[in-house]
């Protein structure tokens, strides 16, 4: 078997294609499912015990099942219920969802780990209540969330190459088709790992800095 | 749906539980050897043992199942379908659960291990009876919600040729033209199998605490 | 045999834990040779594409599978089917995983660079398969201008792209991970037709004549499916075989009743392959 190193640079234009859908669809999707997931969870806290109960089976019914299937529901079966969604539409909504479900429960987390201590003694000093969410709360939560969310980024960013069963040209699909077309396929998956790889790698690095930004300013604050 | 179907999706969802569970089991043991090797004090180990975590972490599942199947027999080693199955999906959530324990592993008290070791306890006693019942209690829900998203990711293993849940219902489907109702059967497999995944790290939480 | 007792023996396995490397290492070694003395005929495939090969409720059915089993009968072997996804059946072909493909898959200049066909089985022409419910598309230009499907990375895909190309308003192409998945977008109304091999659709057309219809006639160039083997000179003398007993097959009459069976009709099909249209 030979491997063609120069076939994989003549890729290189259609790769960055697929990269840029995959990079799109993953920072849309992936910041509102961070966005919903904070809803899911503020909800949950804040919205009495049934609005919980409801969510609570919301999470348990996203995070038990795989995305393929919750995507190929919502895509191929949307319309006999009315629901008419374009592909980018598809994989941007099923995405929003999928995450939304882990995002909220990282974020219940963080809420629960900000110790009642700090929230009494900022409403003793004289806070109000939403003096006390914004100031003592929220941040102190953020550091605690910060790297569990930059870990499910990561995992959503792997999950982008579901799209690919609604037809959305993302990276891996578009890698895989050209590895059959010219039958090099250990050229295509050495090229998919590498990209994956380094984006991954820099989201990486990406969060530990914003970590080491954040733990600084709640120090200074 | 005939009864037929459900009893088609039913041993795919049999696969898909054997193939995953022993991929979560395995996975755990190389998980506390890797996440040993990325604490240890020789700084060749632990780069060895970050490199692996940045590998299984930074690439995508499908590429290291595709690799295993299809590269190994390059280089003359020549993996059936299941090894390659339960071995990409154990290889890959190692290096999760690497990185869920290492928290664990840390908050361990020093003087609990010093205490082991003047009692002449050996250093993989004192990581099998001390160190790592202690890790796990304490990270068992970044673990847990590791095993699910492993046995989630099981479906990729039709790629190297194991005939799991979702392939079942893929094929069910296409004999029927109707693939609505088998993927939500499918899905209700799939939810099915994580609940009583996370009944079972109910029960090893007890055991734990 | 066939793929249900491959699971029975994945639970097995898996039940004692094994994982013993078991490797069928065969550097240079004739396969007819090995075939022939380990008893067994491991054949490569993708159970998604009916008629010629699919999973009826759980029953592994096609063309494929009777004239494998009548092959395998012939050279007095058992034979093994492994089912993968169509991305992963010719690497896997390349990696050693069985000792030929049988898909089909369209006899195409590019692939009989890289492979050995073997005598062509059925025609693999092109064709549209639309929703029944379209009204105004009844011949095949009908789709200029509006959005198609076809299966991603093949023959048939590169044919609709030719065509579409030739359109006055060339039609929008959505590539699917497989040609079920086609079928159900079309189903859902998203796409106007599905570009795949008359056979093909004209099967899906038949077993849902309320959702699918054939566009007649076919938009492609001649064609036929063939099965997959290796041009490596150790595979020469099973893919001599197999085309010799295809063409066995063919003169005792054996061929046209299946194709009676799984297409509704015979197809005239050249004995040598052919140099090919696409």
């Amino acid at each position: 078997m030979k491997f063609d190193v120069g076939l994989i640079l003549s890729w290189i234009p259609a790769a960055l294609a697929g990269l840029e859908i995959t990079i799109a669809v993953w920072l849309a999707g992936g910041l509102c499912a961070l966005a919903l997931g904070f809803g899911v969870a503020a909800a949950r806290r804040f919205g009495g015990a049934l609005v919980d109960r409801a969510l609570t089976l919301y999470v348990a019914l996203i995070r038990d099942t795989p995305f393929l299937i919750q995507l190929f529901l919502l895509y191929y079966g949307g319309p006999f219920v009315g629901l008419e969604l374009e592909p980018y539409q598809a994989g941007l909504i099923g995405l929003t969802v999928y995450g939304s479900a882990y995002f909220a429960e990282i974020i219940r987390a963080g809420f629960e780990a900000v110790p009642v201590g700090h929230q009494e003694a900022a409403i003793c000093a004289g806070l109000t209540r939403a003096q006390m969410v914004r100031r003592i709360l929220l941040p102190e939560m953020a550091l605690l969330v910060l790297p569990p969310v930059v870990n499910m980024q990561i995992l959503l960013l792997k999950e982008t190459a579901v799209l690919s069963i609604v037809t959305v040209p993302e990276l891996t699909m578009t890698l895989t088709s050209l590895g059959s077309e010219h039958f090099a396929f250990a050229e295509a998956l050495s090229l998919l790992a590498g990209l994956y790889w380094v984006l991954v790698e820099v989201t990486g690095a990406l969060g530990r800095f914003a970590e080491r930004r954040l733990a600084r300013l709640s120090f200074a604050a | 749906m005939t009864w037929r179907y459900v009893e088609l999706l039913a041993i795919g969802a049999a696969v898909t539980a054997g193939v995953s569970i022993v991929a979560i089991l395995l996975g755990l043991g190389l998980g506390v050897l890797v996440c040993s090797a990325s604490l240890a004090r020789s700084g060749a180990v632990r780069a060895a043992g970050r490199l692996y975590i940045s590998f299984f972490r930074g690439s995508p599942l499908l590429v290291q199942l595709l690799m295993i199947y299809y590269l190994l027999p390059a280089a003359g080693i020549n993996v059936p379908s299941l090894v390659a199955a339960v071995l990409g999906l154990a290889l890959c959530t190692a290096a999760y659960q690497a990185e869920n324990l290492r928290g664990g592993f840390l908050s361990v008290a020093p003087g609990l291990i010093e205490a082991a070791q003047m009692l002449g306890m050996a250093p993989w006693r004192i990581l099998l009876r001390i160190r790592l019942p202690i890790a796990l209690r304490l990270t068992l829900p970044a673990v847990l919600n590791e095993a699910i998203m492993i046995l989630k990711a099981s479906s990729l293993v039709s790629v190297v040729g194991v005939e799991e849940l979702t392939r079942s219902a893929q094929n069910l489907a296409t004999s029927t033209y109707r693939p609505i109702p088998i993927y939500a059967a499918a899905g209700a497999f799939y939810l099915i199998l994580n609940r009583l995944l996370a009944g079972g790290g109910g029960v090893l939480r007890r055991m734990l605490g | 045999m066939t793929i249900a007792f491959t699971r029975r023996q994945a639970l097995a396995t898996l039940a004692v834990g094994a994982t013993a490397l078991s490797g069928r290492a065969r550097a240079a070694e004739d396969v007819l040779a090995h075939v022939k003395s380990s008893g067994e005929l491991r054949v490569g495939t993708e159970t998604f594409f009916a008629p010629f090969d699919f999973m009826d409720a759980g029953e592994h059915k096609g063309l494929n599978v009777d004239l494998f089993a009548e092959i395998a009968k012939e050279m007095g072997v058992k034979l093994t089917w492994v089912d993968l996804p169509w991305d992963s059946v010719l690497p896997g072909l390349e990696a050693g995983k069985f000792d030929m493909v049988a898909g089909p898959a369209t006899i195409t200049k590019a692939r009989m660079a890289r492979y050995r066909f073997s005598v062509p089985i059925a025609d693999a022409t092109v064709a549209l398969l639309k929703n029944a419910r379209e009204k105004d598309l009844t011949k095949p230009e009908d789709i200029s201008g509006k959005v198609v499907g076809s299966g991603k990375a093949t023959a048939q895909l590169a044919q609709l792209r030719d065509y579409a190309a030739k359109l006055p308003k060339p039609p929008t192409i959505r590539e699917f991970v497989d040609f079920n998945t086609a079928y159900a977008d079309l189903a859902a109304g998203r796409i106007v037709a599905v570009a795949n091999s008359l056979p093909n659709i004209a099967y899906v057309a038949k077993q849902r004549p309320d959702v699918f219809a054939v566009v007649q006639p076919p938009f492609g160039l001649k064609s036929y499916f063939g099965y997959i083997g290796r041009k490596d000179p150790q595979y020469a003398s099973l893919m001599d075989t197999v085309d010799g007993l295809i063409l066995k097959m063919k003169k005792d009459g054996r061929l046209e009743a299946m194709q009676k069976k799984w297409f509704g009709v015979v197809f005239d099909t050249p004995d040598q392959v052919p140099t090919p249209n696409v």
